[in-house]
C-alpha cells in the first residue's frame, strides 16, 4: 500500500468511529473481569482454565497491555492524520473568506427568500444595510457595491467556530502526551510514617525499589477525628519537611482533599494505622553477652557478640491465637498466647526458620538450640501515617489539555458558522430586487426555523417600500 | 438521628413525594394532550411541569438548609437519594428549557415519565442526611456532580427525540400512525437530539475533568481505570462516535439516533449499573 493510501485510511471519519467504538467495548471487558488480582484470586473466580486465559491475553491489566495501549496509538495517529490533512485546507479557507454567492446559491441553497421593493438604487443603498442588520443581529459587511446597479452585502457569525474541532483534537493529542511524559518520568510511591519519624526516601509501587526524595518528610502528628455517630470526620498528618541532614525548611498539614507539594512531589493521605515497636532482650547462649534491642518491623540489627549475624521481627501479633486444630492437640482451654512477634536470624548466606517469641511466655525463647536467646520484653503501637508520593511532571499538560479541550468543544458544537448572502439590484422602473440566502453548518434544521424568522423581521423592516403588502404575516 | 426533629429531615421527603405527583400529572396532561388535540391540556402539562421544577427546587433548597440546622451544611449532592433527586430536577429542567424552542408536547410525554421514575425510586431510599467522610469532602463535589448530572439528563432528553424519531420514520398505522401524524417532521427530531446532545457533550465532559482533578488531589492519580471513571470514559466514546458519525454519511438518522439510546443505557449503566454490579471508588450507592 503506498503512503498516500495510508495516509487517507487513518483521516478517515470512519476509522474514528470505528476506534471509539472498539475502545468503548474492550473498556466494557476491563469492568467485568477485576483488574490486579493474583494468579491465585484469578483462579478462585475462574478456575484454573480461566485464570490462564486471563493471563494469557493479558486482562488482568487491560488498560495497559500492548493492545489496549496500540488502540489509543491508533486514535492518536488518527487524530494526528485529521488534524494535519484538513487544518490546512480550513485556515485557508477561512482566510480566503466566503467566496461571492453566485445565482445558484439564491436559487438552490435551502433557505432563501425574495422580494422586489418600490424604491431606486440610491434610497435602498443604506435602508437595505439597516434592515439587514436589524434582523441578522449583526451588521453586514458590504462585499460590492455597484452605483446605481445595487450591492451584495455578508452577515457571518461564528466563523471561528471552525476551528473547534482542531483546538478540541490537538488539545486531546496533548492529554495523551502529558500522560505519556508521566508515566515516563513521574513516579508514585508509598510512605508510611511513624509520628515523630522522617524519611528522605519513598518505596516505589512497581517493584522494590527505593528512589530519593532529595529532602526529608518528618511526620510530627498524626490526627484522626470522628463524627459523634462514629463516621470519619478529618484524617490529618503535621509534616515537617528539612534538608537531608540539615535544616527544616517548612511545616505543613496534608489532610484528605488537600495535599501538599514541594519541588514537584507531591504527598496526599492515603492511609493510616498503628505500627509495633518490639523491646527484646537478646543474648549470646556461649559468650553471655546481652543487650536490650528496641526495633519496629523489618528493621534489621546485628546480635550481641556475633560478627555477621542479624535478626528482625517481619511479624507482630497483638495477641496470637493458636489455630483451632492445633488447640485440639495441646488440649489447652486457654488459646490466646498475648503479644508475639516473629523474628528471623540471618547472616551473608542466607536466613534461618524464622520463629515465635512471646511477652507472657518468656522461658519458650530460652529452651532453643539457637546461638541467642531472645525474650520480648515489652511492646508498643505507634499510630503512623500513610502518605501516597507522586511525582508527575505531564500535569499541567494534561490540565491545559482539558482546559482547550472543552473550549474547543464550546466552539465546535455550540457555536454553528452561519452565512447570509443578501443582494439588492435594479430590477427595472423604480423596482429594487432583494435576494437573501442563509445557511449553518452544523444545524440546518434548527438553522431553517430561525432563518425563518429572520427574513419575516426583514421584509417588516423594508414593509413600507415592498411592492407587494405584507398580507397575512 | 430519627428521634431528634420530626418537623425537620421528614419535611423533604414529603415535599419530594409531593413533587412525584405534580409531574405525573404533568405526564398525564400530557398524554391527553395527545390524544384529545387539545392546546390547553398541553399548556396546562407545562403549567404542572413547571410548578413540580419550583416545588422541588423548594425541596432541595429545604433539605439544604437542614444540614445547616444539624449542624453538617453541606451541598445535597452527596448519596445516590440526593443525587436521583438533582437528576429528576436537572432532566425536568433542560427539558422545560428546550421545549419553549420545540414546541411539540408529545416529547412531553415521553419526557415526564423519566422525570418520575427517577423521584419514585427515591421513595427506597434512606432520606437521613449524613456527614460527608473526608473523601467527599471538597470543593469539587458540586462542580462535579452538577456538570456530570446536566450532562446525563441532556442525554435522557436526546434519547426521548431519538426513540420519537425511530417511531416517526418507520411508518405505521393505528396507534402508531396517529402518534405519527403529531410529530414535527423525522429531519427537525434528529437535529434536535443531535443538538441536544451537542450540549450534554460538553458537560459530560467537564464532568470527566472535574472528577479527574478532584481524584487527583484526594487520591494523587487523575485516571486509575476505576469501574465509574472507565464506564464515563465508555459513554463519552459513544457520544463522540455519535459527533463524528453526523460528519460520516449514512450514519445519520437511523444509526445516529440507536447511538444515542446506546449512549443514553451505557449512560445510566454508568449512573447506576456500576454501583449495583461493579465495586469501585464511587461506593456511594451501597448506602
Amino acid at each position: 500500500m503506498n503512503i498516500n493510501r495510508l495516509y487517507d485510511r487513518f483521516s478517515s471519519v470512519r476509522l474514528t468511529i470505528f476506534l471509539c467504538i472498539l475502545l468503548a467495548i474492550v473498556s466494557i471487558v476491563g469492568t467485568v473481569i477485576p483488574q490486579n488480582l493474583t494468579a491465585e484470586q484469578y483462579s478462585n473466580l475462574y478456575g484454573q482454565g480461566g485464570a490462564r486465559l486471563v493471563a494469557g491475553l493479558g486482562l488482568s491489566d487491560l488498560y495497559h497491555s500492548v493492545g489496549f495501549v496500540l488502540l489509543l496509538c491508533l486514535l492518536a495517529a488518527n487524530l494526528v492524520a485529521c488534524t494535519s490533512k484538513r487544518l490546512p485546507r480550513t485556515w485557508r479557507s477561512l482566510r480566503r473568506g466566503a467566496s461571492p454567492p453566485s445565482d445558484t446559491a439564491f436559487e438552490n441553497w435551502k433557505c432563501r427568500e425574495a422580494f422586489v421593493c418600490s424604491a431606486s438604487a440610491e434610497e435602498m443603498e443604506d435602508r437595505l444595510e439597516g434592515a439587514v442588520a436589524k434582523a441578522f443581529g449583526k451588521r453586514p459587511r458590504r462585499k460590492s457595491v455597484e452605483e446605481s446597479r445595487g450591492q451584495v452585502l455578508l452577515v457571518e457569525k461564528n466563523r471561528y467556530a471552525r476551528l473547534g474541532p482542531y483546538v478540541a483534537h490537538v488539545s486531546l493529542l496533548a492529554i495523551l502526551l502529558g500522560t505519556l511524559w508521566g508515566a515516563v518520568q513521574g513516579f508514585k510511591g508509598d510512605l508510611l510514617l511513624a509520628e515523630g519519624e522522617a524519611s528522605s526516601e519513598v518505596w516505589l509501587r512497581t517493584g522494590a525499589q527505593r528512589v530519593p526524595l532529595g529532602f526529608q518528610i518528618r511526620c510530627d502528628r498524626f490526627v484522626f477525628e470522628q463524627y459523634p455517630n462514629g463516621t470519619p470526620k478529618e484524617y490529618r498528618s503535621e509534616v515537617t519537611l528539612s534538608e537531608v541532614e540539615g535544616e527544616a525548611i517548612k511545616s505543613g498539614t496534608i489532610r484528605v482533599n488537600h495535599p501538599f507539594t514541594y519541588r514537584g512531589i507531591t504527598f496526599y493521605q492515603s492511609t493510616y494505622g498503628s505500627l509495633p515497636e518490639v523491646s527484646l532482650r537478646v543474648r549470646d547462649r556461649a559468650g553471655g553477652s546481652e543487650s536490650m534491642v528496641t526495633t519496629r518491623l523489618n528493621a534489621p540489627f546485628l546480635l550481641p557478640g556475633s560478627l555477621g549475624e542479624r535478626a528482625m521481627v517481619v511479624a507482630f501479633q497483638e495477641n496470637l491465637r493458636i489455630p483451632e486444630e492445633m488447640a485440639r492437640i495441646t488440649s489447652s482451654s486457654n488459646r490466646s498466647l498475648g503479644p508475639a512477634a516473629r523474628l528471623v536470624v540471618f547472616n551473608d548466606k542466607g536466613f534461618d526458620e524464622p520463629f515465635w517469641v512471646f511477652r507472657d511466655l518468656p522461658d519458650m525463647g530460652k529452651k532453643t538450640e539457637r546461638t541467642h536467646e531472645f525474650v520480648m520484653k515489652d511492646f508498643r503501637l505507634m499510630p503512623y501515617t500513610g502518605l501516597q508520593v507522586v511525582k508527575d511532571p505531564g500535569t499541567p499538560l494534561v490540565w491545559m489539555g482539558c482546559t482547550f479541550l472543552v473550549i474547543g468543544f464550546l466552539m465546535a458544537l455550540l457555536m454553528d458558522h452561519e452565512i447570509v448572502w443578501v443582494a439588492g439590484e435594479v430590477a427595472g422602473e423604480n423596482e429594487y430586487r432583494v435576494r437573501v440566502a442563509g445557511r449553518a453548518v452544523r444545524h440546518p434544521g434548527i438553522y431553517a426555523a430561525r432563518f425563518d424568522r429572520q427574513k419575516l423581521r426583514l421584509r417588516r423592516g423594508l414593509s413600507q417600500w415592498l411592492k407587494k403588502p405584507l398580507g397575512d404575516l | 438521628m430519627a428521634e431528634e426533629a420530626p418537623g425537620g429531615p421528614m419535611t423533604e421527603p414529603t415535599l419530594i413525594r409531593l413533587c412525584m405527583f405534580v409531574y405525573m400529572g404533568s405526564w398525564v396532561l400530557y398524554l391527553l394532550h395527545v390524544a384529545f388535540r387539545k392546546k390547553a391540556m398541553g399548556l396546562a402539562g407545562d403549567v404542572a411541569a413547571v410548578a413540580g421544577l419550583l416545588l422541588q427546587t423548594l425541596s432541595i433548597g429545604v433539605r439544604w438548609m437542614e444540614s445547616y440546622r444539624m449542624g453538617i451544611g453541606r451541598v445535597p449532592l452527596s448519596n445516590l437519594y440526593e443525587s436521583m433527586i438533582f437528576f429528576a430536577w436537572t432532566i425536568a429542567l433542560i427539558y422545560l428549557i428546550f421545549v419553549r424552542k420545540f414546541e411539540n408536547r408529545l416529547l412531553g410525554a415521553f419526557v415526564m415519565p423519566l422525570v418520575f421514575l427517577a423521584l419514585a425510586s427515591t421513595s427506597l431510599m434512606s432520606p437521613e442526611i449524613q456527614p460527608l467522610v473526608p473523601a467527599l469532602q471538597s470543593n469539587w463535589l458540586a462542580a462535579h456532580v452538577i456538570t456530570c448530572f446536566l450532562g446525563y439528563a441532556a442525554f435522557a432528553v436526546a434519547f426521548s427525540l431519538s426513540l420519537l424519531y425511530l417511531l416517526k420514520s418507520r411508518g405505521g398505522k393505528g396507534a402508531e400512525g396517529f402518534l405519527q401524524a403529531h410529530l414535527p417532521p423525522a429531519d427537525l427530531l434528529d437535529d434536535y437530539s443531535y443538538r441536544i446532545i451537542t450540549v450534554g457533550f460538553p458537560m459530560l465532559t467537564l464532568g470527566i475533568i472535574t472528577g479527574a482533578a478532584w481524584a487527583n488531589e484526594a487520591w494523587g492519580t487523575y485516571w486509575s481505570w476505576d469501574p465509574k471513571e472507565t464506564w464515563s470514559l465508555i459513554v463519552w466514546l459513544i457520544y463522540a462516535a455519535y459527533l463524528h458519525a453526523r460528519l460520516a454519511r449514512g450514519w445519520q438518522g437511523r444509526r445516529a439516533a440507536w447511538l444515542s439510546i446506546i449512549g443514553f443505557a451505557a449512560t445510566m449503566f454508568c449512573y447506576l449499573g456500576v454501583n449495583l454490579f461493579l465495586s469501585g471508588l464511587h461506593s456511594y450507592a451501597t448506602g
